[in-house]
């Protein structure tokens, strides 16, 4: 089975080449998880538009951004607007709003009320079974935008420990989310 | 991490939005040049894909798809077709204000600035996007130094003097006016910061704007 978005998709190849069509339809396709990535980050409709859009123009215009070996061009488009979204939030202007309003982060999340519930309960079953010196770095990473040496800092422990243990959450977060497969190994 | 190096766990902390602006760079740039690091780097945005796709979905506005399309169909090198159009111009309008600057010292400063904006335009790197069309057939667009650390507007066919504004944070920033020379108008804008979204106004109406990517 071809997995839309993923590296058998035609899309791929489309998107590989910069072919319009493919940029056009990678967008009819994962636009709302596109849009709802940049939004979960930037909390409003019309810096989330800007994101998702920046970061598109600036993957259009570099002619080397997107290989096949990458995978699928859904996760890759995914991870390049939350971090189009995440240096968004590093300027100084927007920083305060931010932080007020992750405070509120797991309220919200807690309150969710549409998606699909069943992946987001997995998602939380799946972050509450890592331990907590996983589990408390990838937080700060993830709902956060923290980076590595600020986590480092905050938690007063080596940088590292740090990289390594949010390496190894992610892994063990993603091995929960694709059905129980064991977690990729790198050595 | 230092060249050659493979991005190891650079790719986990990459994919999560951990890394600062230089190490993305660096990760960016060795994994379009490396296989194994992309497809690891690859199976961690799954991993975050799979996260963003667990949580709340939210439609985009429809403008944002004709945004989209309307990048990808702009045609590259627009600015490239207004090239002939603007040296010409500026050659009408540099000579005569280089003869008359003893006497004309506003003229003479705006023949600085426009040097100066040659010689940006032609020594670096540049982007280049063109503001939304106007209502009297004038064009413009705007070319700008990948860092943010200058702008140049040109506005061809211009009819009239245009201000130049940063929309930012539900704000207008007034930076500057575009005055015409012959048919083209031009303000040079050397500047300190990234601005995202500039606007064209005729005294106080916004007729045109343009979003700028970096």
């Amino acid at each position: 089975m071809i997995e839309p978005g993923g590296v058998d998709d035609p899309l791929a190849d489309g998107f590989a080449a910069r072919e319009p069509w493919a940029f056009e339809e990678a967008y009819r396709r994962f636009g709302p998880l596109l849009y709802s990535t940049a939004y979960n980050v930037l909390g409003n409709a019309e810096d989330a538009a800007d994101c998702v859009h920046d970061a598109l123009a600036r993957v259009w215009r570099s002619s080397n951004a997107y290989t096949k070996a990458r995978g699928a061009v859904r996760s890759f488009l995914t991870v390049c607007v939350r971090n189009e979204a995440i240096s968004r939030t590093r300027s100084q202007a927007r920083r305060t709003r931010l932080s007020e309003r992750l405070a509120a982060e797991p309220q919200e999340y807690e309150e969710l009320g549409a998606g699909d519930p069943i992946e987001r309960d997995r998602l939380r079953a799946a972050l509450s079974r890592l331990p907590p010196e996983q589990s408390e770095p990838l937080r700060l990473a993830y709902f956060q935008g923290k980076t590595h040496t600020e986590i480092a800092a905050e938690l007063e422990t080596p940088l590292g420990t740090i990289k390594s243990r949010i390496a190894q959450g992610l892994r063990k977060l993603g091995a929960a989310l694709r059905d129980g497969e064991g977690p990729r190994r790198y050595e | 991490m230092s060249s050659g190096e493979h991005i190891g766990e650079l790719a986990e902390l990459y994919a999560i939005g951990a890394l600062g602006e230089s190490e993305r760079r660096d990760v960016e740039r060795h994994v379009a040049g490396c296989t194994a690091c992309g497809q690891r780097l690859g199976e961690a945005e799954d991993d975050v894909a799979a996260m963003e796709a667990a949580r709340l979905q939210r439609d985009p506005p429809e403008q944002l798809q004709r945004r989209v399309r309307a990048m990808l169909h702009r045609p590259a090198g627009q600015w490239s077709r207004y090239a002939p159009a603007v040296a010409a111009a500026l050659i009408l309008g540099l000579l005569p204000s280089a003869f008359f600057w003893e006497q004309n010292r506003t003229m003479h400063a705006a023949m600085e600035a426009d040097s100066a904006a040659i010689g940006r335009v032609a020594s670096t790197p540049h982007r280049s996007v063109a503001f939304s069309q106007m209502s009297d057939g004038s064009a413009a667009s705007v070319m700008y130094g990948p860092d943010g650390s200058w702008y140049v507007v040109l506005v061809r066919g211009a009819s009239r003097a245009l201000s130049v504004a940063w929309m930012h944070d539900g704000q207008r920033t007034m930076l500057g006016t575009a005055t015409p020379h012959g048919d083209v108008a031009m303000l040079y804008l050397p500047k300190s910061h990234r601005m995202n979204q500039l606007a064209l106004m005729d005294g106080d109406r916004v007729v045109a704007q343009a979003q700028l990517a970096y």
